[in-house]
């Protein structure tokens, strides 16, 4: 437990922990408290469900991840000025592209944007489906990034900093919320099948926090939790047995010492542990059994089809865990490298008609079943990569586009989310946001407080610092024009 | 209209058009404090008081006479905030208070301006006690003088006795062989050491003997690995293996086996390359310097520079000062009297460090001292033109085999190697593919003359190796000049907005003259060198605190500063301030900075053989065993517990030392990163059943088993291990491969020394583990389980197609998985 966080803190380097003690506990002796706070041990107190700072709109969060980098000129973003200046050379200011690759010639999009819904909200013709709801969604058109690399930039996507050690966005929610179901993990993380996200276990990292708060991976197919299953030769009624035989000689122990005084709550939690561990056993195999659902409901998200089956699984998996009380879920679309992910190098059009392809039923599946189901108005869902694309090609008259960190779009939907809007906008060109500029610390200070926490005040004492997740040197601001 | 009149009027408007929600009830503590210590305390706190007004405590903000209570607009401190004219309005920098914030400061004053009694007010900072120089205070005096073994117990039992409270009494023997052999050597001891020392429980005895242990170094090695931030790889996009890194783990393990004085050990760490009596070992020491994580591919180069530096800065500064100096990157420090400048000149002092690298490939050097290192780099210089002139030669041999038509080559090959100067691409790659075999197809068929034209080269080449042999490579830094760099304090941290020029300088509030900088030498600066001596200066009053106090929470899991990272004004005060003073300065001028004599003395003290039981009293008023009343239990690590593990199942390798091993890791924990095929190579048992400091720490990808049970963030220094308690530890231990496979190995162990009777089996089993006999009650319901087990294994389909033996041994299995998870296994009493 660390209440820390409720302290208001502005400026990077708050306030002391000792003085934050004395306020807080008046008549405790002042060190036994502040070891008591700085302890994290008893499950209960790393992911008891805790208090928001102000309500919330939300209570879940899915994280969308387009992992490679979607291009914004191709997909949310429409820029007629590239058809206009389709084949030129670019002679504006911004750097572009990643690492000396080949930069080509200003090359106008393939795809056919439409103004769609009731809103006229343009998105490309890449997503037939996800256009039906475009009225929930709203653009983020002037996103931008302090990196041009993919491990670098999937790190700040995920923990705000291009430097690898510090807590994921799940994990601060973790950290800051609890868990609403005690049998399940309160951060899930799903991969693509292809591989994982550059950067790998630093994109679900609880960094300086405790790893109570880090990221479960969870798979779509077969046992969803590494070493959830019983071990190959044993029967459930050994595997049951063995915990009894466990927990009657730790208990036993437990009362051995309690003869003599008070017991140690490290252990009695940990006994409390191998039950929920059992519990847990079966409460994940129930979440990811996407057997029990119907057949309509498997054709609305794509699971005999194989194009949508994987991430289908995943997003139908997502409504299973969300109904179930998980607070935040990172689905990675793409994994590995290249053309393996979004990151369309070499041919931008075919790779992002095969991402897009595998993503949008499903996503649309996914928001039709959230709000059937209720849960919508309990949800938001973040949609995007770990930067853009550029407007140029990579290579003269080659179809690939490079990275672009300067502008790139993402979109946010759901609960307490004004959609059908693009919010922002980049330049002429589509290179560089240059209207409302949202860096990605303002993007999570927004997640924070739809989830009912001010980024301000969500803080984590590491290395002398109140340590936040919008860092403690950028002054990170809510994104109010997406607010509802 | 004057100034303060327009003022006035500004503050009237203000009122007026914010009046919106005034607060109902103000909380000085809650509303009022913090927001003044944002805005305000950096110009009027407890660093620095412009005016001479302090606004962190409510009598300060009294006596300043900045406010009238219960009346907002009389009141200086609301109009300095509320003023339009920006040479008047507080803060004079950054942002004003908002309308709401003026409106909680403007209630407050109403309200009365409040505060509680007994707020505390921070001390000037240079006063702080570790910045004092360490005491040598007399031992404590105590009343029950029968108790104390050695000086320890004397403070210890004074501080109980001031409490009218008495020390729990000793643990028992078998319990304290346990605790000792865990805590020295992190494995359990054997029955053979167990029945030695019930007979003669000597404590001295034991600890010597396990000091003497190579297990020793291997444990203690990776606390200090948790300080440093030490990993295998740098993280990042390639997670690129850090060449040669484990020649530092390697020398960490001996350093501590040799007992080496700790003085000796930082300044071989900062400055091995430039110390008078530099050698391999204190070279490769300096890798300290370069274990932090590293992106290849930086968004931004200066930056990175600067993040580098960071990191051996801010390390360098907790590691041995117990400083978070990286807290004045940007700014002064907001709590500690450390300045931007300070920062800076300890930058200064690692500036002229350079990275090996090539392009984004990191290199190794030979672990050679800096004159060795220029000797090396003539010899091979002369050996490359040696080299050179061989590939001549036999380029044209082949080229004249050839030309005669007795090459036996494939026609392709002998085009290329004809081509000579003008291969093409395809013909280039061919040579060098098959460069092996055209050198032996020359060499079988050269005359005489030929050879002896070769051998004259190869004999120098010989010659040069032999005359200067290769020191091993290793992972460090190094400087390439004498002449360092010219540093500056970058504004804001901002390595684009350069500040003054700053020199190699220490903290200025830990001196009262700075100390001397050595003169650079023919090849380095010597800064380093310098920098490191002062920190070993025994006049220094942090060094020998922190490091005692590290010592302290590896025995007793906590500490007497309880944030041992962090000795400066928002750490914790010592528990035992008068104890951390003496151990000090015992360290220091007794014990020669010997680590193994500072163990011995902790563990021989009656304050280390404490039972860990607790007591009612004790325990609700002092929970934390703050004051020592009992050897408080703690959880394990998991190297201790995985060790132990292989130790009970017998399959411990005691290979020491070298290139590190792999762990096993599941096929679906592989499945999540991006290069999921070649991340991790194929599970080799006997290497992995190597102890688990030797097990490869790749930052993109740590084994599941050691992160899931709460191995340290290797990314930066690591004070501290966290316990947690989740099920996911639950499902490691319980259905894990590794537990399930030592399970295995354990119970063909227990069959093996124990033979077929269940008891013997089960008494064997809690011996190993947790060093005691089962109780009456645990040998029923275990033997009991056995039988359950057994009947569940007959009714299996495939019972049938099992011997008897092979049932039993099943079902002891079972049971051995049950031992492993007990409660006792990991939190030694």
């Amino acid at each position: 437990m660390n209440t820390s966080r409720f302290v208001p803190n502005e400026t990077p380097c708050g306030q002391t922990r000792r003085e934050f003690l004395w306020q807080a506990g008046g008549g405790f002796t002042g060190l036994a408290l502040i070891d008591l706070l700085s302890r994290d041990n008893a499950f209960a107190g790393e992911l008891a469900a805790k208090q928001q700072h102000f309500p919330a709109k939300a209570k879940h969060c899915i994280f969308l991840f387009m992992n490679g980098g979607p291009s914004q000129v191709d997909t949310f973003d429409p820029k007629p000025a590239l058809s206009k200046y389709n084949g030129k050379t670019y002679k504006g200011k911004v750097k572009v592209g990643s690492n000396g690759r080949p930069i080509g010639h200003l090359t106008q999009t393939t795809f056919e944007f439409k103004n769609r819904g009731k809103s006229g909200l343009p998105i490309s013709d890449i997503y037939p489906n996800l256009s039906q709801h475009a009225d929930d969604l709203c653009v983020l058109r002037s996103m931008y990034t302090d990196t041009a690399a993919h491990a670098s930039g999937c790190i700040q996507m995920n923990t705000g900093n291009v430097i690898i050690g510090k807590p994921c966005l799940g994990s601060w929610l973790s950290y800051g919320l609890g868990t609403e179901n005690e049998n399940l993990p309160s951060f899930v993380v799903m991969t693509d099948p292809r591989g994982g996200p550059i950067g790998s276990a630093s994109n679900w990292s609880a960094g300086f926090m405790p790893a109570a708060y880090q990221g479960t991976m969870f798979r779509s197919e077969g046992p969803p939790l590494l070493n959830l299953a019983t071990p190959k030769g044993t029967t459930e009624k050994q595997q049951r047995r063995g915990l009894d035989l466990l927990k009657d000689l730790n208990t036993e122990y437990v009362n051995k010492r309690a003869v003599n005084g008070p017991v140690d709550s490290e252990l009695l939690a940990r006994i409390e542990s191998y039950e929920l561990a059992y519990r847990m056993q079966t409460a994940a195999a129930d979440a990811v059994d996407v057997d029990k659902e119907d057949r309509k409901t498997r054709d609305a998200y794509g699971l005999d089809n194989k194009l949508t089956a994987d991430f289908g699984r995943k997003c139908l998996i997502t409504r299973r865990l969300i109904e179930r009380g998980v607070r935040f879920i990172q689905l990675y679309s793409g994994g590995g490298h290249i053309e393996d992910t979004w990151d369309g190098h070499t041919d931008c059009i075919s790779n992002h008609k095969l991402h897009a392809g595998e993503t949008d039923q499903p996503i649309a599946a996914l928001i039709n079943d959230l709000k059937e189901s209720g849960l919508w108005d309990e949800t938001i869902i973040v949609w995007g990569g770990e930067f853009g694309r550029t407007p140029t090609s990579e290579g003269v008259d080659k179809p690939g586009r490079d990275h672009n960190w300067h502008g790139f779009s993402m979109w946010l939907a759901g609960a307490g989310i004004k959609g059908g809007q693009a919010v922002g906008a980049t330049d002429e060109l589509g290179f560089d946001a240059v209207e409302k500029r949202m860096h990605v610390s303002d993007l999570h200070a927004t997640i924070l407080h739809l989830m009912g926490l001010d980024h301000r005040r969500l803080t984590y004492f590491h290395q002398g610092l109140d340590q936040r997740l919008t860092g403690v040197t950028r002054e990170s601001h809510v994104i109010k024009d997406a607010l509802a | 209209m004057n100034r303060s009149t327009a003022a006035t009027l500004t503050v009237l408007v203000c009122s007026l058009t914010h009046a919106a929600e005034p607060p109902k009830q103000v909380d000085y503590v809650r509303d009022i404090k913090p927001l003044l210590r944002n805005k305000c305390s950096t110009c009027h706190g407890v660093l620095k008081q412009e005016g001479d007004l302090r606004l962190d405590a409510g009598k300060l903000i009294h006596d300043g006479e900045v406010v009238r209570p219960g009346k907002p607009n009389e009141s200086e401190l609301l109009r300095r905030m509320t003023a339009t004219d920006k040479e008047i309005r507080m803060p004079l920098e950054g942002s004003p208070l908002s309308a709401d914030q003026i409106a909680l400061v403007r209630a407050w004053i109403t309200q009365g301006a409040k505060f509680p009694a007994g707020e505390p007010i921070a001390t000037s900072p240079e006063q702080h006690w570790s910045f004092q120089p360490i005491k040598s205070p007399p031992v404590a005096r105590v009343k029950r003088n029968t108790w104390p073994l050695n000086e320890i117990d004397h403070f210890v039992l004074a501080r109980l006795e001031e409490k009218g409270w008495t020390p729990n009494a000793s643990a028992e023997p078998g319990q304290l062989i346990r605790r000792a052999h865990l805590d020295l050597i992190g494995l359990p001891p054997t029955l053979a050491e167990q029945d030695k020392f019930a007979k003669n429980p000597n404590m001295d005895e034991l600890v010597t003997d396990l000091l003497n242990r190579k297990g020793y170094g291997e444990r203690y090695a990776r606390h200090w690995l948790d300080v440093v931030r030490y990993a295998d790889s740098n993280g990042y996009e390639r997670g690129a293996a850090k060449p040669e890194v484990w020649r530092y783990r390697d020398y960490v393990i001996q350093a501590l086996n040799e007992d080496k004085t700790f003085d000796h050990f930082i300044l071989e760490q900062l400055a091995g390359d430039e110390m008078h009596d530099a050698n391999t070992n204190t070279v490769i020491a300096t890798g300290f310097n370069r274990l932090g994580a590293w992106d290849d591919e930086p968004a931004d180069f200066a930056l990175d520079r600067f993040d580098q530096l960071d990191d051996i800065v801010n390390t360098t500064s907790q590691a041995f000062l117990g400083l978070t100096m990286g807290c004045a990157r940007c700014h002064n420090h907001k709590f500690d009297p450390l300045l931007q400048t300070d920062y800076y000149s300890m930058v200064a002092i690692f500036n002229p460090l350079k990275r090996p690298q090539n392009g984004r490939r990191e290199l190794s050097r030979y672990a050679a001292t800096p004159e060795l290192a220029a000797k090396l780099k003539v010899r091979d210089d002369m050996i490359a033109s040696e080299k050179a002139a061989l590939r001549t030669l036999k380029d044209s041999f082949a080229v004249a085999i050839i030309e005669a038509g007795e090459s036996q080559l494939p026609q392709d090959v002998q085009d290329a190697v004809l081509a000579g100067e003008k291969r093409n691409d395809e013909q280039k790659k061919l040579v060098a593919a098959k460069l092996a075999d055209i050198d032996k197809a020359t060499d079988s068929k050269l005359n005489k003359k030929q050879r002896r034209q070769l051998v004259v080269h190869e004999e120098r080449i010989g010659e040069l190796f032999k005359n200067l042999p290769s020191p091993p490579q290793g992972y460090f830094m190094f400087e390439a000049s004498p002449t360092a760099p010219i540093t500056h304090l970058l504004k804001r941290g901002n390595p684009s907005s350069l500040g003054e020029v700053v020199p190699p300088a220490v903290p200025r509030v830990l001196v009262s003259q700075q100390p001397k900088m050595l003169a650079p030498t023919e090849f380095t600066s010597r800064r380093r060198l310098s920098f490191a001596q002062w920190m070993v200066d025994p006049s220094n009053p942090l060094t020998a605190r922190v490091i005692v106090n590290r010592v302290w929470q590896w025995h007793f899991g906590t500490a007497i500063v309880r944030t041992p990272n962090d000795f400066g004004l928002i750490g914790e005060r010592p528990t035992h301030p008068l104890l951390l003073d003496w151990l000090a300065q015992w360290f220091v001028h007794k014990a020669n900075w010997s680590l193994k004599k500072l163990h011995h003395l902790i563990m021989t003290s009656r304050t280390y053989q404490m039972s860990s039981h607790a007591r009612k009293e004790q325990f609700e008023a002092d929970p934390d065993n703050l004051l020592l009343w009992r050897h408080a239990p703690h959880r394990l690590e998991i190297e201790a517990i995985r060790d132990s593990v292989l130790a009970v199942s017998g399959r411990l390798s005691r290979k020491m030392y070298g290139p590190p091993m792999y762990p096993y890791v599941p096929k679906e924990a592989l499945l999540n990163h991006a290069d999921k095929t070649s991340i991790w190579p194929a599970f080799n048992e006997d290497e992995a059943s190597r102890r688990t400091i030797y097990a490869f720490i790749k930052r993109s990808l740590l084994v599941p088993f050691l992160e899931v049970l709460d191995l340290c963030d290797v990314t930066q220094t690591s004070p501290k291990r966290k316990v947690t308690t989740v099920p996911t530890q639950a499902l490691t231990l319980f259905n894990g491969n590794f537990v399930i496979r030592q399970s295995q190995h354990f119970a063909k162990r227990l069959v093996r020394e124990a033979g077929e009777k269940p008891e013997d089996q089960i008494r064997l089993s809690l011996r190993l583990s947790i060093s005691r006999e089962p109780s009456d009650r645990e040998l029923e319901v275990m033997k009991d389980f056995l039988a359950d087990q057994l009947a569940e294994i007959r009714t299996q389909p495939n019972a049938k197609e099992k011997t008897e033996e092979q049932q039993r041994f099943e079902a002891l299995t079972q049971l051995c998985r049950v031992v492993y998870n007990l409660n006792e296994f990991v939190y030694p009493e």
